[in-house]
């Protein structure tokens, strides 16, 4: 009978940690009505990373090294108050079950945007961004293997340009 | 047996001169405990498949399609995403830079 507490007890810590993950969020909020939602899969990614580098007008930011190294993106934009507080709840819980460390939080004009990454010193394998602005919601997460270097070279860069 | 009411069966059943088999009650019992040695294991393994089915529903997290069919639209969309948290982290980045700007002019006044 103790096996069967023990099996049983497995099985449900198995599906709550499986239920919250950038994929699982997408799948419950993009079918909504009045949510934005993009999806790019790894083989779109693989596709992409077969593209020579590619100038895009007003951008002088080079995003190729690190877009070659993403596996997936997940971007919800959301702008009604009842299903946006539900996928900041959603959100927070799956930051907090999957030990992201906050990597920065801006607060300007009344939209606060919160980062957070997951991985280990030299790489970066889920980066989240959620940001919000009165009932509006968007939330972003990238899975891969991104090298720090890289994500740093991109501030860099960005701070240059500004 | 069938047409005797329940009174009549009662009846017969306290009547003590009518003679019981010795071996009626050992039989009766055999009879009732044998379907419990499977029931066990079989009630198990009825709860565990049903508790493996209500996880696997839980859990199905199927891949979604993919947004665009054309890899340049989406290295667009990517582009778009990335300017906006190169964005947000030059814009924290920035604070950071006029707050350490400020400490130095508070620390040289001092």
């Amino acid at each position: 009978m103790k096996q069967l507490y023990i099996l049983v007890a497995m099985l449900l810590l198995g599906i709550s940690a499986s239920a919250q993950d950038g994929r699982s969020l997408y799948n419950k909020y993009s079918d909504y009505q009045n949510v934005e939602a993009v999806y790019i899969s790894p083989a779109m990614f693989r596709l992409i990373g077969k593209i020579p580098d590619v100038e895009m007008e007003g951008e002088s930011v080079n995003f190729g090294p690190i877009i070659k190294s993403l596996s997936g993106l997940y971007v919800l934009s959301i702008k009604e108050a009842g299903i946006a507080d539900e996928l900041a709840r959603d959100v927070n819980t799956f930051i907090k079950k999957g030990q992201y460390e906050l990597l920065m939080e801006a607060k300007d004009n009344g939209e606060a945007t919160r980062m957070y990454t997951v991985g280990d010193d030299y790489f970066v394998n889920s980066f989240v961004m959620i940001s919000r602005q009165g009932n509006e919601v968007n939330f972003i997460c990238l899975d891969g293997t991104i090298p720090r270097e890289q994500l740093e070279n991109m501030v860099a860069d960005a701070v240059k340009e500004d | 047996m069938s047409r005797l009411s329940a009174e009549d069966l009662e009846r017969i059943s306290l009547d003590t001169s009518i003679p019981v088999p010795e071996e009626l009650s050992g039989k009766v019992q055999a009879a009732v405990r044998k379907p419990r040695r499977w029931m066990l294991p079989a009630g198990i393994a009825a709860a565990v498949a049903v508790l493996v089915s209500v996880g696997l529903t839980l859990s199905w997290n199927p891949e979604p399609q993919d947004t665009f069919d054309d890899p340049y639209l989406a290295y667009a969309e990517v582009e778009k995403v990335f300017a906006k948290i190169s964005g947000t982290l030059a814009y924290g980045a920035e604070k950071v830079s006029e707050s350490e700007q400020t400490l130095d002019k508070l620390s040289y006044w001092k």
